[in-house]
């Protein structure tokens, strides 16, 4: 009961407040959709970059991340029983198109993936149902990059979210994702020198990418976006989750990899720092994203219309 | 036809009949408002003066909340009216997110008003609301169809709620748009709103 008041009472105290924090996506259970998120779009880069790269270890950490990600965001649903509902409305849905880009996923992927892991499968690594597959997961990479940014852009009640950039951004995190998973998988392995010369390129382009996109991102919420945008902004940068994102975005994010992939490049890099730099950059990412919505701020819903005398 | 709703600011005292009336019409559990009433004070010693603004669902012409949502658990009815199918919602709160106005709740677990557990209303009428699904106001379906108007509208003293059909421009609703000047909240998200209010 006691627990019960305290929700109360918060709920009371934002609906106060003129500008109103989101908590259903970010708290409690929606810290899930928030790992969910994460995981789904570093599983469609790894796929990506794995298939590049023609890495099975990557191909193989894909599948494995994306049914993580299937698992976080049931774990996030109110009534997960009824998930199968959720490929009804792909046609106005961004989250139903994201259902259904994930089942596309992991069905394809796992038809390919029998075949190339598995030689006594019923059907070969060339055969038509492995080509299915591969088509399959590849169409279901691509809706499962695209969607998370949408699913945010589509949401009005968040101002910060709804920038045309998010889509964009949202597709850079899967692919650097996509990279710092792929390292991890290979630095377990043996990767070459030349490969891991292509991933920290690849590592250092991408989140480039990340850093300009994200940097658009705010000066647009600063400059044309309205007051719900800007305090997001504020609490991303010098508010309540400011410490997540200078420490695990900025710091674990973006430095710690930054000056490994620089020793890489200029030099050898072991395969331990190799599998460093992934994790540092993937924990990052996580925060990222973990610090952007819980930064969202609900648009007061009392306007500059509402009662003038 | 499209069911609107007119709020005259004139009118309102914020005195929370709507909010109170609500909860007793619908047996929300505690945190869930359908109709709620902000309040704001304007301006400074000895020149000020208290602003009242009731906030329900907007049932707008083009929901966002309806398109957002994946299952098809919140629909519109061929008369305007927003509403949610419980047997359908995920408990994704996507449409939470999507509605520009904030006039969505999840009711995320069984609760009581009151620490010795279920009171009779309680059991009779919160009980039948399901846990870990979206809710919201639906402009007292049932008591619209029976041809009664919602509860907020037929219990404010003050008679600062219309109801009624916008799409007909005879109605009272149309009338007071019209002649007063009407105004909905953030017409810039394109959602149409069936809610309009009448400065004060």
């Amino acid at each position: 009961m006691q627990t019960t008041r305290a929700k109360y009472e918060r709920l009371i105290g934002d609906l106060r407040t003129e500008l109103r924090p989101q908590r259903e996506w970010c708290e409690g259970r929606g810290l899930f959709l928030v790992i969910g998120h994460f995981v789904v779009g570093v599983a469609a880069g790894t796929w990506l970059f794995a298939l590049l790269f023609e890495s099975r270890a990557g191909l193989a950490a894909a599948f494995g991340l994306a049914a993580l990600g299937g698992l976080a965001h049931l774990a996030f649903l109110g009534r997960p029983g009824r998930f199968w509902r959720m490929a009804a409305h792909w046609r106005t849905s961004w989250i139903s198109r994201g259902f259904v880009g994930l089942a596309l996923f992991l069905a394809g992927a796992a038809l390919y993936l029998v075949a190339l892991f598995a030689p006594g499968a019923p059907w070969a690594a060339g055969s038509w149902l492995a080509q299915t597959g591969y088509a399959a997961a590849l169409a279901g990479m691509l809706v499962l990059m695209v969607y998370m940014g949408f699913v945010y852009t589509a949401s009005k009640g968040v101002p910060f979210w709804t920038s045309p950039l998010h889509p964009a951004l949202y597709i850079a995190y899967a692919l650097r994702g996509g990279v710092a998973a792929l390292a991890v998988a290979l630095a377990l392995g043996a990767a070459s020198s030349a490969t891991m010369e292509g991933l920290l390129l690849a590592w250092s382009g991408v989140t480039a990418a990340v850093i300009a996109l994200f940097a658009l991102e705010v000066h647009g919420a600063l400059t044309g976006g309205n007051a719900a945008a800007r305090r997001s902004v504020h609490e991303l940068l010098a508010g309540r989750v400011a410490l997540y994102f200078y420490c695990g975005t900025l710091a674990l994010g973006i430095l710690v990899p930054a000056w490994l992939a620089w020793q890489g490049l200029s030099g050898q890099l072991s395969l331990a720092a190799l599998a460093a730099l992934g994790l540092a950059s993937a924990l990052g990412d996580f925060f990222m994203k973990y610090a952007t919505i819980r930064a969202g701020v609900l648009l007061p819903v009392w306007t500059p219309m509402a009662p003038q005398r | 036809m499209r069911r609107g709703m007119v709020i005259d600011l004139r009118r309102c005292t914020g005195c929370y009949g709507c909010q109170i009336s609500c909860k007793a019409e619908h047996g929300t559990p505690p945190g869930v408002l359908f109709a709620r009433v902000l309040k704001r004070e304007e301006g400074r010693y000895p020149s000020m003066r208290l602003l009242f603004l009731p906030v329900l669902c907007n049932h707008c012409a083009e929901p966002p909340c309806v398109e957002a949502c994946p299952t098809g658990a919140s629909f519109k009815w061929e008369d305007g009216i927003v509403d949610i199918d419980q047997d359908k919602c995920v408990g994704c709160r996507s449409c939470m997110m999507a509605c520009p106005y904030a006039n969505r709740y999840l009711n995320d677990s069984p609760q009581n008003y009151f620490e010795q557990g279920a009171t009779p209303f309680e059991a009779a009428r919160t009980a039948r609301h399901q846990t870990d699904v979206v809710m919201k106001c639906n402009f007292c379906r049932d008591r619209v169809r029976a041809g009664k108007p919602p509860a907020c509208v037929a219990n404010c003293p003050t008679a600062a709620r219309t109801f009624g059909d916008l799409d007909d421009p005879a109605s009272e609703v149309s009338r007071l748009i019209q002649e007063r000047g009407g105004f909905p909240l953030h017409p810039e998200a394109g959602t149409r709103p069936s809610v309009f209010y009448l400065p004060p």
